[in-house]
């Protein structure tokens, strides 16, 4: 009993609780503008429940959707909870993407060796963009926020060079992507027939885990110290560049991760804009921010994005209202949500030293 | 065949920088008092959209210019009471807004219009087109000045404005200690929170006029995310720009020039990924140059109030 309570059920049934009101809020306004187009809201909305859980199909489709924003959310909501505005996923999860293709493509041996290889490459090249930034702070003092943002800029386009030009599949169609993988290096569908594959088991597994070592561990505790009160964590004997950087590493890990499995699992090769066109890593923010960088929560809220993604293609396919709706109701809960992240951040702004970062 | 570099290169760089001068402008008097406006895109979006919207319900120019300026108004005053009045942190509300106005102008494009994608009025008419007396006749400088709509001649007028509003004036002064120091100002008596309304109000009808000049200037029609990245570019802007009037217009200059040259380039089948890429890089070098000036340090704040 202690050690559930260490983890926090309490938290967790509030981390849920306020965003169900902002859910809430957030279906209301999207029932106004599906109103003002003349849609049945009911049906609309039975639509959308449909497109996203209607069948065992359409459930697992949104389920492989939320893989790379649970894993994004989770590397977004480490960097939060450290007290580190990291807005670099998409950067993060592009280059993850792109070295993961490249490390199936020529590294030989086979299958586990190839998948083994593009999840290290993945994870080493999201985690180095990161740790880009955040040496970038450290060391120079430049803000974490603007950077991490133009650094996603420069990935982007930096993949998108390399995909147009020198790694640019030989022969192809013409569309600026790697040569496919090998079919070995492929991840394992989880039902036979559906998109699901392993990587969201991998990702429900490093939801559990980075709430584990948030919760139990020394080092998360120093994270969240951090996060919450910078002076104290200072005081407390912790190093704030050191920590700062292994935590930006991890959390570009994580992106990177995202990239990868979205590479293995679902693509089997490097496209451009693969990962900026769904927006994945913007996902991943708000998922972040629904529930408060709780990694349980974020994974979550990742599922909830990602079903009123899935839930607005089948609105769109079956009713007049447009696919758009979905990005009305997205960002009118994130609104409501910010007057909730507003409280957390308010009494953080007290602690914060006069470098102090993003909160 | 096209030659790479010519004086009609400098004359679309003008037009193309009118309306990121005009966002990059919003963002530094946003920065100015403290507040990192990153809804600088969906505002620009919104203004894209409205300023077709209006030119189509009031069939005249002017008044769709006005609406978008009074709905991307609207908007931020939602932005700026979420951010000053609730104390929302900026960059979620602006990240917020940005999503909002990618999905609201997508969604009432088929509400109104009922079209998908794209809308275009062959019997609309955009802004009209300036010839300079006199200008238009020099050869080479003609071409360059003359033949553009009045928002272009506007987002130049206003820097030169700004500057002078910033720097030489009573209240100018003060918008600047609201940013430098809130705490200060609100100490002398200075109303903080209402320095903060305007500036994030001006901001969004700057955005508004950025925006019509988008959908209304060289082309008449609005497609989905038009904006395509601009609001951000403009951000990018301001930041190199240091939020000073005349630096931003020289941020906004080179970046807009390099985005004509990437159009260029691509007609020529050369790989335009790196001039694209040029301004966060460079960006991130002047950062690191530049990394004691005060509207930085605001920015670093994110929240300051």
């Amino acid at each position: 009993m202690a050690a559930i309570n260490r983890i926090g059920w309490n938290k967790y049934a509030q981390a849920l609780g306020m965003p169900f009101m902002a859910i809430a809020l957030g279906l209301f306004v999207g029932a106004i503008a599906i109103w003002t187009v003349g849609g049945s809201v009911i049906d609309t909305y039975a639509e959308m429940w449909k497109g996203a859980f209607g069948s065992f199909y359409f459930t697992t489709t949104t389920l492989t959707r939320a893989t790379p924003i649970i894993l994004a959310a989770l590397g977004v909501s480490l960097a939060f909870r450290a007290g580190f505005f990291n807005l670099g996923a998409e950067g993060q999860m592009i280059l993850g993407a792109l070295a993961a293709a490249l490390a199936a493509i020529y590294v030989p041996g086979n299958g586990l060796i190839k998948i083994l290889a593009a999840a290290i490459a993945g994870m080493l090249a999201g985690g180095l963009w990161s740790l880009l930034a955040g040496w970038l702070d450290t060391r120079f003092k430049l803000n974490l926020l603007i950077t991490t943002l133009l650094l996603n800029y420069i990935a982007m386009y930096a993949a998108g060079y390399m995909v147009a030009f020198p790694l640019k599949e030989k022969g192809g169609t013409g569309g600026a992507q790697t040569e496919m993988l090998d079919s070995a290096a492929w991840l394992p569908k989880l039902f036979a027939g559906m998109t699901l594959h392993a990587g969201f088991l991998v990702a429900v597994f490093a939801a559990l885990l980075l709430a584990w070592f948030l919760a139990y561990t020394a080092k998360g505790y120093e994270i969240r110290m951090l996060g919450s009160n910078p002076l104290f964590a200072a005081f407390g004997g912790v190093k704030r560049g050191p920590l700062m950087l292994t935590s930006m590493m991890i959390s570009g890990a994580l992106a990177g991760l995202a990239g990868t499995f979205e590479v293995l699992g679902t693509q089997y090769r490097y496209i451009d804009n693969m990962i900026t066109s769904p927006g994945y890593a913007w996902s991943a923010i708000m998922a972040t921010l629904l529930a408060g960088s709780n990694p349980i929560g974020s994974a979550l809220a990742a599922i909830l994005l990602a079903a009123l993604q899935t839930g607005a293609m089948g609105v769109e396919r079956n009713t007049e209202v447009p696919l758009e709706i979905s990005s009305v109701i997205q960002s009118s809960l994130i609104l409501f949500v910010s007057a909730r992240v507003t409280f957390s951040f308010l009494k953080r702004r007290k602690a914060r030293g006069a470098d102090g970062n993003a909160a | 065949m096209e030659t790479l570099l010519d004086w009609s290169l400098l004359s679309a760089t003008l037009w193309k920088v009118a309306p990121l001068l005009l966002a990059a402008l919003a963002g530094a008097m946003c920065a100015r008092v403290g507040i990192f406006n990153v809804a600088l895109e969906g505002m620009m979006l919104t203004g894209a959209f409205t300023a077709i919207l209006g030119n189509y319900w009031f069939d005249n120019v002017l008044l769709g210019v006005v609406f978008a300026c009074l709905c991307v108004g609207a908007l931020s005053l939602l932005f700026g009471y979420l951010v000053i009045g609730l104390q929302a942190n900026a960059i979620v509300v602006g990240t917020a807004i940005n999503f909002l106005a990618t999905g609201l102008t997508a969604f009432s494009l088929f509400a109104i219009f009922g079209v998908k994608g794209q809308f275009r009025d062959s019997a609309m008419s955009g802004l009209p087109k300036w010839n300079i007396p006199l200008v238009q006749d020099i050869p080479v400088v003609g071409e360059l000045l003359s033949g553009h709509t009045p928002l272009v001649y506007l987002a130049f007028l206003l820097v030169v404005a700004l500057q002078f509003f910033l720097f030489r004036t009573v209240m100018g002064f003060r918008l600047l200690a609201v940013g430098e120091n809130p705490v200060a100002a609100k100490s002398l008596g200075l109303p903080v929170r209402r320095y903060q309304y305007g500036a994030i109000v001006f901001s969004g009808i700057l955005c508004g006029l950025a925006g019509a000049q988008l959908s209304l200037g060289q082309v008449t029609l609005f497609t989905e995310n038009m904006t395509a990245g601009r609001g951000f570019i403009a951000l990018v802007a301001t930041m190199l720009g240091q939020s000073n009037p005349i630096g931003v217009m020289g941020a906004s200059l080179l970046f807009g020039f390099l985005d004509t040259l990437s159009t260029r380039l691509q007609s020529f089948s050369v790989p335009t990924h790196f001039t694209m890429m040029f301004p966060y890089a460079m960006t991130i070098i002047v950062m690191l140059f530049f990394k004691d000036k005060s509207y930085l340090r605001q920015s670093g704040r994110l929240d300051s109030k």
